[in-house]
């Protein structure tokens, strides 16, 4: 089980760390360039209209088939994931960003701040809250979604609790251990998220 | 002295000032009155450079800012020394009003920037609300807040788009003394507003805007004896509103 519980914490890491990392800046660049904001938000629709199994068997069988190659399956349910959650952080960000009212930056401009200061200041704070409790969200389903990653052959937490309970049958234990440690992690999540929302976004609601 | 000469704006084809010249003297008071959707907010953007003009030019304090054919490629706009207080005040949100009012005085020091909020505060009897956000506090609280961050900005020049509108009588008076004080400081003020009792007395001259044009400029006799049919019909509306 903790073996298992490791694999999920590896993919969890690296598609946070990317989704993250990676669709942030992709949001940054689609909101400041165009041509970068219309590819983007193409690919997000078609791969929102794509389910997360459907893409990750798409990438484990007839991706590798049509390549040729034959991938760890760790690999493919790591990126298959990761380009989920880039797609879903960088729509956020850019989004916030588009829709960032630019009176507030007026003004900051009127009252002799600094394009730094302003950023630091003013936009930054503002994008921050308006960012961070969705971006959680997202971070919670993402994690729910490694379990997808079990069905094509990736030893996480999800495909060991099946293994141990087809050698011992014990559902009850295994199972609950089970939904114990995504309510120990997935709880805490949700409750930052919501503290935050109900914390920081409330002083934007005067908009 | 604030000049703008032949100042055109354009959004598409539409034309929202038309030819507009004007002058802002230091220590005093103009206002701008007109009905909705004559150009004043946009003016006041243009002359704030907020809004960079299609054509003509800005004078302030022997700086030239040339617009259109004529514009330099790099406009360091004039920001404190000429500020604006919008109508939807624009108050950052996710600072109390205190912090609205410090943010833009924190280079200039923290002990500087505390004393002129508290000052402020005390002057404009914001004391119960300086430490709520924008959106903990009345409309009228806000307008009072995005003033004071303007005023300790020491502006030379002012540009107020109807900033009294969501007040009550208490606060307008509150406000409309300290533009006088300001005015006798030597602050330039232009103010957009249909308060006509307070132009009346303040006002050393009055501007009336229709569709992007300066129809009519004067001093506030103006206001009594208007010369063009428009601003006689705008005059009697303000006048049967109040």
């Amino acid at each position: 089980m903790v073996a298992g519980l490791r694999v999920t914490l590896d993919l969890c890491l690296i598609i946070w760390t990317s989704g993250i990392v990676l669709g942030t800046l992709l949001g940054i660049a689609g909101a400041k360039w165009k041509p970068v904001a219309v590819p983007l938000k193409v690919f997000s629709i078609i791969l929102a209209a794509v389910p997360a199994l459907v893409l990750l068997f798409w990438m484990h069988y007839p991706l590798q088939t049509l390549l040729g190659v034959v991938i760890d399956p760790f690999i493919t349910a790591a990126t298959a994931l990761s380009i989920i959650n880039i797609s879903l952080v960088s729509d956020l960000v850019r989004e916030v960003l588009r829709d960032f009212p630019q009176q507030y930056v007026w003004a900051a401009q009127v009252s002799g701040l600094t394009e730094k200061e302003t950023v630091l200041h003013v936009k930054l704070p503002i994008v921050l809250r308006q960012t961070i409790p969705s971006l959680l969200n997202i971070q919670i389903v993402m994690l729910q979604s490694t379990l997808f990653a079990s069905l094509i052959s990736v030893d996480e937490i999800f495909r060991t609790a099946q293994r141990i309970n087809s050698l011992v049958y014990r559902p009850i234990p295994i199972y609950s251990l089970l939904a114990l440690f995504f309510i120990l992690v997935c709880v805490p999540l949700h409750g930052l998220a919501y503290y935050l929302r109900v914390r920081f976004t409330r002083d934007l609601s005067e908009r | 002295m604030l000049q703008a000469e032949n100042i055109t704006k354009s959004y598409g084809k539409h034309l929202v000032l038309d030819d507009i010249s004007l002058e802002l003297a230091p220590g005093t008071i103009t206002t701008l009155i007109g009905p909705s959707g004559s150009g004043k907010s946009t003016l006041l953007r243009a002359l704030s450079l907020l809004e960079t003009p299609d054509s003509g030019s800005i004078s302030l304090n022997g700086r030239t800012y040339e617009f259109g054919q004529g514009q330099k490629n790099e406009i360091k706009p004039p920001w404190p020394e000429v500020t604006v207080v919008f109508q939807q005040l624009f108050l950052w949100p996710h600072m109390t009003l205190r912090q609205n009012i410090a943010l833009p005085l924190k280079k200039c020091g923290i002990g500087h920037a505390l004393k002129t909020v508290n000052t402020l505060i005390e002057q404009l009897d914001m004391k119960d609300f300086a430490d709520r956000h924008p959106n903990e506090v009345s409309i009228g609280q806000r307008q009072i807040a995005a003033l004071a961050r303007a005023f300790a900005l020491q502006p030379k020049f002012l540009l107020l788009d109807e900033i009294t509108s969501a007040l009550d009588i208490e606060y307008v008076t509150a406000i409309l003394k300290k533009l006088n004080a300001l005015r006798d400081q030597g602050i330039g003020i232009l103010l957009v507003t249909h308060i006509i009792g307070f132009a009346r007395r303040s006002a050393s001259q009055v501007l009336f805007m229709d569709k992007g044009k300066i129809v009519e400029t004067g001093g506030p006799e103006i206001l009594t004896e208007p010369k063009t049919q428009r601003m006689k019909e705008f005059i009697s509306l303000v006048s049967y509103a109040h």
